[in-house]
């Protein structure tokens, strides 16, 4: 086959309904690989459910989805998954260490246990995420932020093409902002395709290439600069006044910051 | 040793066989938020057994033991079907299904106690409180061989199983079969929770799941030493139960067992180092008696503050009536002795060490304050009252912006800025 690769992403005609109620109406978007994909919207606007509806874990009313052109696989090499950091018992008895090397699992198969080269991966993993001196600190003990991390290293534990992020920045500290977004870059500079579930408008255009912009329906899909306009994030929050000053007061800072997207310098946090 | 008889003997081997595979299940069963659902389990087994004896009019173990785990699944099954179809939540579904079989078994066993009073009393009492007293051999040796292949099989799926109760949608989406290793689970919680029947009962069997699992969990803080410890403790406590009710033959054994695993989960919760209550209350003691000592130094150098002339006086910190007058002079002792505070010849003044302490706290109270103020989005999990640096918490741009509203309003405590951190 020649032409264009296909895209990290694809979903057609997807519907989720939870009853007679639509969380998700017939959404039709394909994700270009290979870049920071932000998919931004009002709460309840079914980004955590576009999510998790790409990974599988909710069964659409209709459509489907394929990733790198093939239709999902359900077993190893699929997608890397950082959820929302409330979805665990934090109580749980395992340390950081334990849980990155979750990420390794899928390579390993059944019955057998993390060796010496699955340990180095997670150890490496947690070096990413400047979490490796607390490899073997209790996971109940750790900061919000610190926890995000350990669910980011899991994650590149995993070591998969596409990775789906949901609102890995919400509640956490400025280092561990910064350190989220220097691994993301990461990740782009490695050619792989990452999308983040995100709810601060003001960073968007700092933080992504592509954006989708949701409410129950895709209101736009694209790169940051023609689809991050005034009009489109008023069709996606529509009356809500105090997230709508704060969507004009974000354009009209891009307007000024940024004419069309660049990588922030080195070093910048 | 001790010297025991025959008979105790195999009843030891049979009940400790039985707590070693109930503490690593029962651990399992705990961290999967399947503890009240062995409860339920065990009590929908009443109708099994009573029916397995109408049936073969035998009081055989294998036959009534069969009869139990049916209506034991079949009791899982039917909570798993109200909690995910008829939108009942599940603890209400497992208090019904609980109550409704185990009031099934009791109907039943009154109508053959009235049919043949002799069987009643033989076989199927013992089922309702446990009656190890009579075990045979070659039940204790099949406790045993069924522990052993527990034992097994969790060290075999313990990677896949501590996945799977940790976080099932992550191993749903790494390609794990979820259904498949919690029903698993599920069928090695309804053996282990059968096999427990003849020793310690339908009312107690989950007892010896859950609460060495539980005890064990307040002393260790990673899976398998957890799993290991539950299953010592269930093994140390059929033995000392077993040991007493042969010692004291009045007292019933499986209610003993009970006890003796409720006695060590008592001990666990009293003096584990970190998590009992005993070492909490520690903490928790140090931590206010920490926050009274920066709430004084905050209070001197704000009076301070406010008048730079005049001295501190014991005086003026007791009009703050924050402590009594007693608490107020113990402090400022400790704080004193802590090289914070001299007793001047006008009043309390602070020393270097002291003002420069009181300056951070101060400086950090007040940026708080400022934050919560002045920001719209404000973002709960990032404060911290206690934090005398919040150069990590918040972003540098706003840390500076908040000091310069306050500085602005002559509230930036001076000699703060070049603090060390």
């Amino acid at each position: 086959m020649s032409g264009a690769p296909p895209p990290a992403i694809e979903v057609h005609d997807l519907t989720v309904s939870y009853h007679a109620k639509p969380v998700l109406w017939d959404i039709d978007v394909e994700i270009p690989a290979g870049q920071l994909v932000g998919v931004v919207g009002p709460n309840g606007a079914g980004k955590s459910t576009l999510l998790r509806a790409i990974l599988g874990l909710v069964r659409p009313a209709s459509g489907w989805v394929r990733i790198d052109g093939e239709p999902r696989r359900r077993g190893r090499h699929g997608c890397g998954y950082v959820p929302q950091r409330e979805s665990v018992d934090w109580d749980f008895p395992v340390d950081v260490l334990d849980v990155v090397l979750m990420g390794t699992y899928g390579n390993l198969g059944w019955f057998r246990r993390p060796g010496r080269r699955e340990r180095e991966r997670a150890m490496h993993a947690l070096e990413q995420v400047g979490m490796q001196d607390l490899a073997r600190r209790q996971i109940a003990e750790l900061s919000g932020g610190q926890q995000q991390r350990v669910f980011l290293a899991r994650a590149l534990a995993q070591d998969a093409p596409v990775y789906l992020m949901d609102e890995p920045f919400s509640g956490v500290d400025a280092a561990t902002e910064a350190a989220i977004f220097e691994v993301l870059r990461t990740l782009r500079a490695a050619g792989r395709t990452v999308v983040v579930v995100h709810h601060d408008l003001q960073t968007v255009e700092e933080y992504f290439d592509h954006v989708l912009l949701l409410n129950l329906r895709l209101v736009a899909a694209g790169p940051i600069r023609d689809t991050f306009t005034r009009e489109n994030l008023l069709a996606t929050y529509g009356g809500r006044l105090t997230l709508l000053d704060e969507a004009a007061e974000a354009v009209r800072r891009g307007s000024v910051d940024t004419t069309a997207w660049r990588p922030p310098p080195d070093g910048a946090s | 040793m001790i010297p025991v008889e025959y008979n105790t003997a195999v009843v030891l081997l049979g009940t400790a066989a039985l707590g070693l595979a109930a503490g690593s299940t029962g651990s399992l069963a705990l961290l999967r938020g399947r503890a009240l659902l062995s409860d339920a389990l065990a009590h929908a087994t009443l109708p099994g057994i009573c029916l397995a004896f109408l049936l073969t009019g035998s009081r055989s173990h294998p036959a009534l033991l069969l009869g139990a785990l049916a209506t034991g699944a079949l009791g899982v099954v039917l909570v798993a079907a109200l909690s995910r179809r008829g939108r009942i939540k599940e603890d209400a579904a497992i208090g019904a299904v609980l109550a409704c079989f185990f009031g099934a078994g009791i109907a039943l066993s009154g109508a053959i106690q009235r049919r043949s009073p002799d069987a009643a009393q033989a076989g199927l009492d013992g089922f309702l409180l446990g009656q190890p007293a009579g075990m045979l051999l070659s039940e204790a040796l099949t406790i045993a061989g069924v522990a052993v292949a527990t034992l097994l099989l969790v060290a075999l799926l313990a990677k896949e199983w501590k996945l799977v109760c940790f976080d099932p949608d992550f191993a749903a989406i790494e390609g794990w079969p979820v259904r498949l290793l919690d029903l698993l689970l599920m069928l090695l919680i309804t053996t282990t929770v059968v096999l427990a029947l003849p020793a310690v009962g339908v009312v107690l069997a989950a007892a010896i799941l859950i609460i060495p699992a539980t005890a064990a969990r307040l002393w260790v803080d990673r899976l398998v030493p957890m799993l290991i410890l539950a299953s010592s403790f269930g093994v140390l406590a059929s033995v000392t139960g077993t040991l007493l009710s042969a010692r004291f033959p009045a007292l019933p054994t499986g209610p003993l067992i009970v006890l003796a695993a409720g006695s060590l989960f008592l001990i666990s919760l009293l003096v584990s180092p970190r998590r009992g209550i005993v070492a909490r209350a520690t903490a928790e003691r140090r931590r206010r008696r920490e926050r009274e000592r920066r709430r004084l130094l905050g209070t001197i150098f704000t009076e301070q503050e406010a008048a730079p002339e005049s001295p501190v006086s014991e005086g003026a910190l007791a009009r703050r009536r924050v402590w009594g007058p007693g608490r107020l002079r113990a402090h400022l002792e400790d704080a004193r002795r802590r090289g914070w505070i001299r007793w001047g010849p006008r009043g309390i003044e602070l020393t270097d060490a002291g003002r420069q302490r009181a300056a951070r706290i101060v400086r950090a109270s007040r940026i708080w304050e400022q934050y919560l103020l002045s920001q719209a989005q404000i973002d709960r999990d990032l404060i911290d009252l206690d934090a005398e640096e919040i150069g990590h918490l918040l972003p540098p741009h706003l840390v500076a912006e908040l000091e310069r509203s306050l500085a602005d309003r002559g509230l930036l405590p001076l000699g703060s800025e070049g603090s060390p951190a």
